[in-house]
């Protein structure tokens, strides 16, 4: 069942380092449908995707998660409720198949097969080497590796921002059927129009900071 | 069950009369020269290593002095507390030397502190307890520093190998924390792969064991006049008792440096490059 209003935060603030990464950000984002956080290299919009799964711990202001402050989850029931997928996949393991169970080890091979399908892999390639797959195989295979632990919602890291345009396009499918099917995605990335036909809102974000939302055909964001 | 025990008694009952001289102060100054000379091929070659060569050596004379000067009034003197208090001097020591090696780790020094501590007291405490290292400062001072310096070098390796894995594999491993892992679940191949790369030399001298190279505490007393079959009873003791505290050490170091990467929420903290 689709949340609501999936996260709340309100002056957030992040520093490392002595520089302020994160300044002051304070919004929601929409249960259900697909959030788009938009902004050039160094915005710190990355960072903020990290926060919502507790990667990175804000130095003042808040959180909430389906209305709760995300502190007060458990930090690993958070994370399986919160998956992220990084820019780059990372395959932890040798074979499609042990890939789908780092996190599910009792995973069914018919079930690896469904989630397989649910990102448009191969289904019958259990024992495909994860190492042979292209960029776009490896992303929807990361995005399967996330869906086994039936997350809310999906943080997504410029998620087709390393691959070729047809695969690119796949991907933006996948993600579009995810949300279709009542998960919420929040992804990130620089290019407005990339996103502009999967995301249902739109928040641009500058040096830390938010400084404008809306649907993607209203913001005026300039890379 | 008695074997490390009274080693006069074991070179006088020996059948082999015959020892090794030792050198004089003459041949002592000879030896030198072989460090000048590796020193002079390596200002030649530009290596930018002379001085640290030369410095070691110095360093390794005076320390050798002080050492020997200082085990003679132990050996005589202090007893079984006292030789015990100079095997803690020993793992002091070594623990900085280890930590200076993964100074980017948090808490490195207690790590290496703990983990060559806790190798070297189990696998000594256990055979002085059993009676199999003698309880008399004669054995115990040179056996402790033998267990401490491999006990030293499996905890820096560990530590160092950890250190690299937690900066390289960053992105693997915030892949599986991702996923709901705990810090350890996340952490766990590469804390594997750590300790392996960290034993493979002490296992690898326990499988060549006088096949490529004689030990040093065999060579020692077959230096001593000891038969070569007296020498090896002595040399088993040793190596099970290296390899073991090697194998503790390097555990522990694991166990700890991988808690201490992972903060209250399982987040992995930010780990520089080791030295």
């Amino acid at each position: 069942m689709p949340l609501s209003d999936a996260f709340a935060f309100d002056s957030v603030v992040l520093e490392r380092d002595d520089r302020r990464i994160l300044d002051g950000v304070s919004d929601h984002i929409h249960g259900g449908a697909t959030t788009a956080i938009i902004g050039a290299s160094g915005s710190g919009k990355s960072t903020f995707l990290r926060l919502l799964n507790r990667l990175e711990e804000p130095t003042s202001g808040s959180i909430a998660f389906d209305g709760q402050l995300l502190d007060s989850y458990d930090v690993h029931d958070l994370r399986r409720r919160v998956g992220l997928v990084a820019q780059r996949p990372t395959m932890l393991t040798p074979t499609v198949l042990e890939e789908l169970r780092v996190a599910a080890p009792e995973l069914s091979e018919e079930a690896a097969q469904a989630l397989l399908g649910r990102v448009a892999l191969e289904e019958h390639a259990l024992d495909r080497d994860t190492a042979s797959m292209s960029g776009g195989e490896q992303q929807r295979l990361a995005l399967a590796r996330a869906l086994t632990v039936n997350p809310d919602v999906l943080l997504l890291d410029e998620p087709t921002s390393a691959l070729d345009e047809r695969a690119a396009k796949s991907v933006d499918r996948v993600i579009s059927d995810l949300v279709d099917g009542g998960l919420t995605v929040v992804l990130v990335s620089h290019d407005l129009d990339r996103v502009a036909y999967i995301a249902h809102h739109v928040l641009v974000m500058e040096r830390g900071r938010l400084v404008e939302r809306g649907n993607p055909n209203d913001v005026r964001y300039l890379e | 069950m008695i074997i490390i025990q009274d080693l006069g008694a074991i070179v006088a009952a020996s059948p082999l009369t015959t020892t090794a001289a030792i050198p004089d102060w003459v041949g002592v100054a000879a030896s030198v020269v072989l460090v000048a000379l590796a020193a002079l091929i390596a200002l030649r070659q530009h290596l930018g290593i002379t001085r640290e060569l030369l410095w070691a050596s110095l360093r390794a004379f005076v320390q050798l002095l002080a050492v020997g000067a200082a085990l003679t009034i132990l050996f005589d003197r202090a007893g079984l507390l006292g030789a015990l208090m100079w095997v803690t001097g020993m793992v002091v020591i070594a623990g900085v030397v280890a930590a200076g090696r993964a100074k980017s780790l948090p808490h490195s020094k207690r790590t290496a502190w703990m983990s060559i501590g806790l190798g070297t007291a189990t696998t000594l405490g256990i055979l002085l307890v059993l009676g199999v290292v003698q309880p008399e400062p004669i054995v115990v001072v040179p056996v402790g520093g033998m267990v401490v310096s491999g006990a030293m070098t499996a905890a820096s390796m560990t530590m160092r190998q950890i250190a690299a894995s937690a900066m390289n594999e960053r992105p693997a491993i915030e892949a599986r924390l991702a996923l709901g892992q705990t810090g350890s679940e996340a952490f766990a191949p590469f804390l594997r792969g750590g300790v392996r790369t960290a034993l493979v030399p002490a296992i690898d001298s326990t499988k060549v064991v006088g096949l490529i190279a004689l030990p040093g505490a065999m060579t020692g007393l077959i230096l001593a006049g000891v038969s070569p079959v007296d020498a090896i009873r002595y040399q088993i003791v040793v190596m099970y008792m290296l390899l073991a505290a090697a194998a503790l050490s390097s555990i522990l170091a694991a166990r700890l440096t991988e808690r201490s990467l992972f903060d209250d929420a399982d987040r992995l903290r930010r780990v520089g490059p080791t030295k």
